[in-house]
């Protein structure tokens, strides 16, 4: 008869199997703890029945360690035939039952430590010295890095460009526009929540509007206040744009908008 | 001198110096290193050495990382992915094993990890060298043990818990000699590699 679908008994039964053929092998266990004949009976068994691709997939899997616990096997025959077996057994139960100095005493007769030496050359000395001399200092080094923020907003908007996606002047158009909205909306303390300005009916509308306040705050047209303790943030307008100061230490402040936070904010609104 | 064995005298010098000084984060220098700093006829080279370097109580050891054993220098085995370490040739007194920085429990834990993980062909569960570590140490000695174990390179330890011999052991310990002593060969029997 033919079920098509292993059932969850058979499935189980193979997947009991695999286990034991994986601490078999972890573990150094005896690998004729798994009867290897018996196994493959089963599968000559159940394959016939089977047609569903997640059976054929257990199956293999299956088969495959079987495959490895007669290499074990194998090995294991192998290595008890060789004149250097030693009953693991025996050495646990010795070992139980030897006291620490005993122990101590076997290590000193089997150890020979590695000899090594760690010494400066008088090339590598000298090389070091050059070196030394010919860096430059933190000071310096820290002036001659490029300024982070006006590098990665003028990128950003040249690919856009550059991929025909907008104008220059139409996106400093959108941005003006959107700058003096914002203006518009500030209450008395010159400053808008920012989830209340970016959010919008609709999701894609959202993130849209989020990726304009960015460039925004990286072109000088808007501040940002970040309140950490209450997880709050504001955008305060500037009245003129501020070109961004060249050398100065830029923040990057990720805010993150999935889906989820914004319909829950869309509901709270 | 002949001007062969002046040149056998240079590659001698320059084999002792590959293998003293620590080049690598592990000491020891492979067969290829070797043969590309000495030459193709580098195992004799080390021969030579090894000859000298009895005098100071000291040996080249040439071990299989991929297999349990030392390589013999001329068996025939690939030398080329064998790695040569300079070691003791004969064993350190107790004295100069306290001295060289080991408690003596500490050598016993290792000895008994050891052991047991060469016992069962090469590898074991953790948490059996555990097992039997629990039986006389604390456990916070035992997990401290086993994790400067897997440090130094006496032990290498697998994500899923399982202990291997580590690179040092190989190169250090006489496997087949500690199996034999723990089974209470006489301990006047001096060590041979």
């Amino acid at each position: 008869m033919s079920r098509g679908r292993a059932s969850n008994e058979e499935r189980e039964r193979l997947l009991r199997i695999i286990g034991l053929c994986v601490a078999v092998e972890n573990r150094g266990i005896d690998p004729f703890e798994v009867q290897v004949q018996e196994v493959l009976g089963l599968l000559r068994k159940y394959l016939p029945e089977w047609k569903e691709l997640d059976d054929f997939i257990l199956d293999s899997e299956t088969l495959k360690q079987v495959a490895l616990i007669v290499r074990l096997q194998s090995d294991w025959i192998k290595r008890r035939s060789s004149s250097v077996f030693v009953d693991p057994l025996l050495i646990e139960v010795k070992l139980k039952f030897m006291d620490t100095q005993r122990l101590a005493d076997v290590f000193e007769k089997a150890w020979h430590p590695v000899v090594e030496m760690e010494t400066l050359s008088r090339t590598r000395v000298e090389q070091a010295i050059d070196y030394w001399n010919l860096l430059t200092t933190m000071d310096q080094r820290r002036i001659q890095l490029p300024n982070p923020t006006g590098s990665l907003g003028e990128t950003s908007l040249e690919e856009l460009i550059r991929r025909r996606i907008l104008s220059k002047e139409a996106f400093r158009e959108t941005l003006n526009t959107l700058w003096e909205e914002l203006k518009r909306r500030v209450g008395k303390d010159r400053r808008v929540p920012y989830w209340d300005f970016v959010q919008q009916p609709t999701y894609e509308e959202t993130v849209r509007r989020a990726y304009l306040v960015s460039f925004m705050i990286t072109y000088g047209y808007v501040a940002m206040q970040v309140n950490p303790l209450e997880e709050e943030i504001f955008l305060v307008p500037n009245t003129v744009v501020v070109e961004p100061t060249f050398g100065k230490q830029a923040l990057t402040i990720p805010i993150s908008i999935d889906r989820n936070t914004w319909e829950e904010r869309a509901q709270k609104k | 001198m002949s001007e062969d064995s002046a040149a056998i005298e240079r590659r001698v010098r320059r084999a002792a110096k590959l293998l003293f000084y620590k080049r690598h984060r592990q000491p020891g220098v492979r067969g290829w290193e070797l043969g590309r700093a000495l030459g193709g006829g580098y195992p004799r080279i080390i021969e030579i050495l090894n000859e000298r370097l009895e005098a100071l109580d000291l040996q080249v050891r040439t071990v299989n990382e991929a297999a349990a054993g030392e390589v013999r220098v001329g068996s025939g085995e690939d030398l080329d992915r064998a790695r040569f370490y300079v070691t003791l040739r004969g064993s350190l007194s107790t004295t100069d094993l306290i001295m060289s920085g080991w408690r003596v429990d500490d050598v016993a834990a290792l000895i008994v990890a050891v052991a047991l993980i060469v016992s069962r062909g090469g590898k074991a569960a953790r948490t059996d060298v555990e097992a039997i570590l629990r039986e006389k140490l604390p456990g916070w000695r035992i997990e401290q043990n086993l994790n400067r174990f897997v440090r130094l390179g006496y032990l290498a330890q697998e994500e899923n818990g399982i202990l291997y011999v580590g690179w040092r052991s190989r190169a250090e310990i006489d496997e087949k000699l500690l199996l034999r002593l723990i089974l209470g060969e006489p301990m006047t029997v001096r060590p041979t590699q």
